[in-house]
């Protein structure tokens, strides 16, 4: 809550034991994220984008190397980061007041009501504080689950593809009020994603992820003015260079047309 | 949906009214001796006449303080058993296939043994009983630890919930289904075993002696009381924790919620 919120990773290896064997999954990260800055992960399956993100927020531990906040070795999981995950994970027998208010630590009561209603309002959710979690669609059950991961204030929101769910409307729609909430609360977002122009669309970097090990390719900054237009000329251009690295690039025809 | 809920009423009683009219045609038809297959109306009689004596009130309320007793004991026991299992592996590995192999005995083969070590009194018959109730609770209370989502405990770990609040705040209720479908069985059994109980180890007062004891005389119209009454009072008991079901369970989306 007091941090400040500067995310250091150097030189980071995280290796798992599979049948007695050791299966490397991270090698040699390096990574720096800035208070308030939005980064995304892309890569596909199998790279390690989740073991990351994992490690970060401290649900895998025992890795080699470093994962400093504000200086300090990272182990095991803390308020100061939090995480929406692919599924909402809402508690099923809460409703969607008591589900924000879930992970809140040693508030008043009062206190506890304002933060919670607050955070309500700021994803959209007025109306629905009394709804149980089959109510409601999915991305309203995101809502509630990226409202509750925000509630403690966290320096950093680690988000493995919080939109990878949705249909492809509701998706877009959800990515304009993501970026909308992380104006808002200036917490530094640190998302995994398949979806590149989701990316582009959200991220201050793109860190482009090659698998097994898992490594950072290439980071790639979107110097783009927000709220960033899909069709413009410099997104499709980055995106053409980001589909590059993974070898999708259009093929180029000249064409004439008479 | 009030029309749909009194017609599902209505069906209920369908087969209950079908069985007394067979009941009320043999009887009349003389097919049995009286002693053997008395009248219905005679066994509407028997039951006014044993309530106005009082000795209904004493047989029901002599059974209900044996399973009420038998049933605390036996789910109280059954749920640390239950709980202990579900959450140390130890405790699992050690009173498990002890557990499992006990569970065999039919609980009739008890009578001998508990007649030897608690007697003929009230101990032994609420012995009989919470040794009935006991087995579905540690069952199903196992049954719905083991099976609470690694998920929600997840979500716990990353807002650094203590043991404690993890177990009050995601354990418990996450397993509460299956607690109380296990506290359903448990309190049926008690039920189903009292009368057993009444009937092996020599009873003063209860409904299956009041059965046994008009057996022995002929009173075929006061077994049928008894043998009403028991089935009555079951589905009420029954009733009760399906009530108590709902009321804590509503966050579930059912089948029969639609």
């Amino acid at each position: 809550m007091c941090a400040a919120g500067i995310l250091k990773i150097e030189k980071l290896s995280k290796s798992f034991n599979v049948d007695e064997k050791e299966l490397k999954v991270l090698e040699a990260i390096n990574l720096d994220v800035v208070p308030g800055e939005f980064v995304s992960m892309v890569g596909t399956s199998g790279c390690g984008k989740t073991t990351l993100l994992r490690l970060i927020v401290g649900l895998d531990g025992q890795y080699e190397g470093d994962i400093l906040l504000d200086g300090k070795r990272l182990s095991g999981p803390s308020i100061d980061r939090g995480m929406v995950f692919q599924d909402h994970r809402l508690l099923p027998w809460l409703t969607v007041e008591q589900n924000i208010g879930f992970g809140l630590h040693d508030r008043k009561k009062a206190d506890r009501k304002a933060i919670v209603q607050q955070h309500i309002n700021l994803v959209g959710l007025k109306g629905f504080e009394q709804a149980f979690p089959y109510k409601l669609s999915g991305g309203m059950a995101q809502r509630a689950a990226i409202a509750r991961a925000l509630v403690n204030r966290p320096a950093i929101l680690a988000l493995d593809e919080p939109l990878g769910a949705l249909d492809a409307l509701t998706r877009m729609y959800m990515q304009a009020e993501l970026e909308k909430i992380w104006k808002e609360e200036k917490i530094a977002m640190i998302m995994v994603t398949h979806d590149i122009e989701e990316a582009i669309y959200l991220s201050d970097r793109v860190v482009i992820m090659s698998p097994r090990p898992g490594r950072i390719k290439r980071v790639i900054p979107v110097p783009l003015a927000r709220p960033r237009d899909r069709d413009s000329f410099d997104f499709v251009q980055i995106k053409e260079e980001i589909l590059k690295e993974f070898h999708l690039e259009a093929e180029k025809y000249f064409a004439y047309s008479i | 949906m009030a029309q749909g809920d009194k017609l599902k009423g209505l069906k209920g009683a369908v087969v209950p009214l079908l069985m007394i009219s067979i009941w009320w045609g043999l009887a009349h038809a003389k097919f049995f001796p009286d002693y053997l297959c008395p009248m219905p109306e005679k066994v509407i009689g028997t039951a006014i006449r044993l309530y106005a004596s009082g000795e209904l009130v004493f047989n029901v309320k002599m059974s209900l303080f044996r399973v009420i007793s038998g049933f605390a004991i036996g789910a109280g026991i059954g749920f640390i058993l239950g709980a202990g299992m579900g959450f140390f592996r130890i405790i699992e590995k050690t009173v498990g296939p002890f557990f499992h192999a006990f569970r065999q005995v039919p609980l009739l083969g008890w009578v001998p043994l508990i007649v030897l070590w608690a007697g003929i009194g009230e101990a032994g018959k609420i012995v009989l009983i919470a040794l009935g109730a006991s087995y579905p609770v540690a069952m199903n209370t196992f049954q719905g630890i083991r099976s609470v989502k690694k998920e929600f405990i997840e979500v716990a770990r990353v807002f650094e919930f203590s043991n404690r609040r993890l177990l009050a705040a995601v354990i418990l209720p996450s397993a509460l289904p299956e607690i109380l479908t296990g506290l359903r069985l448990a309190l049926s059994k008690s039920w189903m075993m009292v009368v057993g109980a009444e009937i092996f180890i020599a009873a003063n007062g209860g409904i299956g002696d009041m059965m046994w004891d008009a057996r022995d005389r002929f009173h075929m119209d006061i077994v049928m009381v008894g043998f009403i009454l028991i089935g009555c009072i079951g589905f009420l008991l029954n009733q009760g924790i399906l009530w108590v079901e709902e009321y804590s369970l509503g966050w579930r989306k059912t089948f029969e919620k639609g």
